[in-house]
């Protein structure tokens, strides 16, 4: 890393507008393209206090800036555009969480790396509708909490209950929801509104290491640790009216549920070993980045082949894994209010991926092309009429799924043209970390933060409190201000907010 | 529609030309004459040449019109439409090697309707004689009573009858249930029509809502067949023994 004092740093960086800001060659060594990112001023000021910090003589350790990051995945070979990072964006393994980038895959030199895609591949976030009202669910809200609780095991090393075996599993890595939807876990309606259908055609079990599959078989069906949840939530704002109608969203005060999960330990083992076998590609096809955690392989190579297959059935697992909780949530409503999940019209919003990489065309230089596109901590956001989007939203855009912080607030975007054209459809995925998680430990105390839940009338469920300060929305960044951001910049279009009224957490 | 012919002709500014301004109207007639038509010679085309002089231009336009054969027309729209379809042609005409290419997209609009007269012709077995005249008339008349515009060719006027009346006369569409909810107003939508011409906008939206009703019926299709199969493999379980929440 070139370390120069901060003003000599600054002058690499350009306001090219309102919200969003240009990264000039130079920046780091060996670009290929330029990078930017988008902020307002409040986002903007942490972004560069981060930049200003690791400037000082000294520091060391930790990881590097994310506008550092955002320039290291510019230099590597085959990207295309620019190196984009989101209004959420925070350092990360290799790529910033919150940083997309396109490779060309008719450059024979494009690489792919399992940095740009991140450890919780296809974590990401479904929203489920009901025709329930707050009134009807204020009233149980510590039971149907309770309920949640009970059906959907949370925390580090808890295990589902859908029994599934070896071949079972094997069978799922394979199909994605299709294996759901054979089970009947999950409706038709489902698989038509998720990303990519709820399959990823080119998974290859056979890729993925035994060890892989041993952590992942007792795992399908929880929903993990960390910043992973399922929330009871309620419609606080529609700001679309018509968009929100098409996504059955009629008016204030209808309740939601939204899971946030990824592939659990099953991801995280795929990712791991692919950053081996990947290391050992690099010194073969004597490829070199600016930074050791931005393992990667050529597309075309094998190792490079090998781990979109397995990255492939991890995100199925990921869709089996939220298909699951599904299911499970359902049947928890339909107990509490003695009726059956049809009735209460429970039916799949959306569900998108957003640590992901994607074979995707877009148009670049005025001529279609064939992309692979990382987005690590980055939501798809495509516009209307886009053939890749459910046919219920080709007028509306793709809906994005935004998830807050543990107890503000929540967001469903839509993608747009402008988003199309400037970020290859993508936009940010949730409010971002301010602070690591070891220092949120340090500086918050685990009960205020589950007093203050308390005051404003959440029901919450947690698994490891003593953890829940890592999640406190102090650690993060203001979801309101990306949103908004991401609004301004017209890279998506806000569409509804909604506000937890309950939180299952790990 | 002007716009677009105004730019398959080369004007510099298609999106400029204003109807409202008769001194635009008078450059664009002009650099039409100049251009493309060429009707007079240099020296006859003195008097279009007085833009900034309306009383001698309109003179000099009055003949250009009956010079032109132009049949006599109501507004300057009209005039102005007309005018660029006499240039068009005479573009056309000097040249038409050039456009043979794309003469063959009509020649398959044309298979186009010998495939539907064929299969329509099959349909009936060859006991009808569909070109005869009884049958044609009868066509035309079933059309008009269903307010199906006018198609040169009756058999793919046929064919849009038969969709009116199998959506929305035969007995299934009839017994079917009215769609309730309210309906997404057709302007409402984030999609951009990139044309900024309302004749164009309007034509697109209706042929976007096709596309998406006919996907709605494929998806739906999709899904019931999903659900057929379902009802054979589906076999939902839980154990609430197996499950452990972690710490």
């Amino acid at each position: 890393m070139v370390v120069r004092p901060y003003n000599d740093e600054l002058k690499y960086l350009e306001k090219i507008s309102d919200h969003c800001w240009r990264i000039k060659k130079g920046f780091q060594p060996n670009m290929n393209v330029e990078g930017c990112f988008y902020v307002n001023s409040r986002l903007e000021r942490l972004m560069l206090e981060e930049l200003k910090n690791s400037c000082r003589p000294g520091a060391v350790g930790g990881f590097l800036p994310g506008v550092k990051q955002i320039a290291n995945v510019a230099a590597l070979p085959g990207i295309v555009g620019r190196s984009i990072g989101l209004p959420d964006i925070h350092s990360g393994y290799g790529f910033a969480i919150g940083n997309m980038a396109a490779f060309d895959m008719d450059d024979p030199l494009s690489v792919v790396s399992p940095g740009g895609v991140g450890f919780d591949i296809n974590c990401g976030v479904r929203l489920l509708r009901t025709n329930l009202y707050e009134r009807d669910v204020q009233p149980v809200k510590e039971q149907l909490a309770q309920s949640l609780f009970d059906h959907i095991p949370v925390g580090v090393g808890s295990k589902g209950i859908i029994p599934m075996n070896a071949r079972d599993l094997e069978e799922a890595l394979e199909m994605g929801m299709d294996w759901s939807l054979r089970e009947g876990y999950v409706w038709a309606e489902d698989k038509e509104h998720c990303e990519e259908y709820g399959r990823m055609l080119n998974a290859d079990p056979a890729k993925v290491s035994m060890r892989a599959k041993k952590r992942g078989l007792p795992q399908l069906g929880t929903l993990g640790a960390g910043n992973h949840y399922a929330e009871i939530q309620v419609v606080d704002e529609i700001y679309d009216k018509w968009s929100a109608s098409k996504m059955g969203i009629e008016e204030k005060g209808q309740v939601v549920v939204m899971i946030h999960s990824g592939s659990r330990g099953f991801g995280h083992q795929v990712a791991t070993d692919a950053l081996v076998q990947m290391e050992k590609a690099m010194k073969r096809d004597k490829i070199e980045t600016n930074d050791r955690q931005l393992a990667c392989a050529r597309i075309n190579s094998v190792e490079g082949q090998d781990y979109l297959k397995a990255m492939a059935a991890a995100a199925n697992f990921a869709w089996v894994n939220r298909s699951s909780m599904t299911f499970l949530t359902r049947q928890a409503f339909a107990k509490m209010f003695n009726t059956t999940p049809d009735d209460l019209d429970m039916h799949v919003i959306y569900d998108v991926s957003h640590n992901i990489a994607k074979v995707e065309n877009h148009i670049v230089d005025g001529k279609e092309r064939k992309l692979l596109v990382h987005r690590k901590g980055s939501t798809r956001a495509f516009p209307p009429h886009h053939p890749l989007i459910p046919v219920d939203y080709q007028l509306t855009g793709q809906p994005v799924l935004v998830g807050g912080t543990m107890g503000t607030c929540s967001y469903v975007l839509t993608g747009t043209e402008q988003g199309m054209q400037e970020t290859f459809g993508s936009t940010c995925h949730g409010a971002g970390r301010a602070l690591s998680r070891a220092k949120s430990r340090r500086n918050i105390d685990y009960k205020e933060v589950l007093e203050k839940l308390d005051q404003i009338g959440i029901a919450i469920r947690v698994a490891s409190p003593k953890l829940v300060m890592e999640e406190a929305p102090e650690s993060y960044k203001d979801v309101t201000d990306v949103v908004d951001t991401c609004h301004a910049a017209g890279i998506s279009k806000k569409c509804i907010k909604m506000r937890p009224i309950a939180v299952i957490k790990g | 529609m002007l716009k677009l012919k105004l730019e398959a002709l080369g004007h510099p500014t298609p999106a400029d030309v204003s109807l409202s301004n008769r001194k635009e109207f008078a450059s664009t007639i002009l650099w039409l004459e100049d251009q493309k038509i060429r009707l007079y010679t240099i020296e006859d085309r003195e008097k279009l040449r007085n833009i900034d002089n309306p009383k001698m231009w309109e003179e000099g336009y009055l003949k250009y019109k009956a010079d032109l054969n132009m049949p006599s027309l109501e507004s300057q729209q009209e005039e102005l439409a007309w005018i660029l379809s006499h240039a068009v042609r005479l573009e056309f005409l000097d040249d038409p090697e050039q456009f043979a290419s794309i003469n063959s997209k009509q020649n398959s609009a044309q298979t186009n309707g010998k495939q539907t007269q064929q299969k329509i012709q099959s349909i009936f077995d060859g006991k009808i004689n569909v070109q005869d005249k009884a049958f044609i008339d009868g066509v035309r008349l079933l059309a008009s009573k269903l307010n199906v515009p006018h198609h040169p060719n009756h058999l793919l006027q046929l064919e849009a009858v038969a969709r009116i009346v199998h959506e929305r006369l035969s007995p299934a569409a009839r017994g079917r249930q009215p769609i309730v909810g309210t309906p997404f107003p057709f302007d409402k939508g984030n999609d951009i029509v990139s044309s900024n011409d309302p004749a164009l906008d309007l034509p697109m939206r209706i042929l976007r809502l096709l596309q998406i009703q006919s996907l709605r019926q494929l998806q739906t299709h999709i899904n019931e067949t999903i659900v057929a199969v379902q009802n054979i493999t589906a076999n939902p379980k839980t154990d609430t023994k197996l499950g452990k929440v972690g710490r």
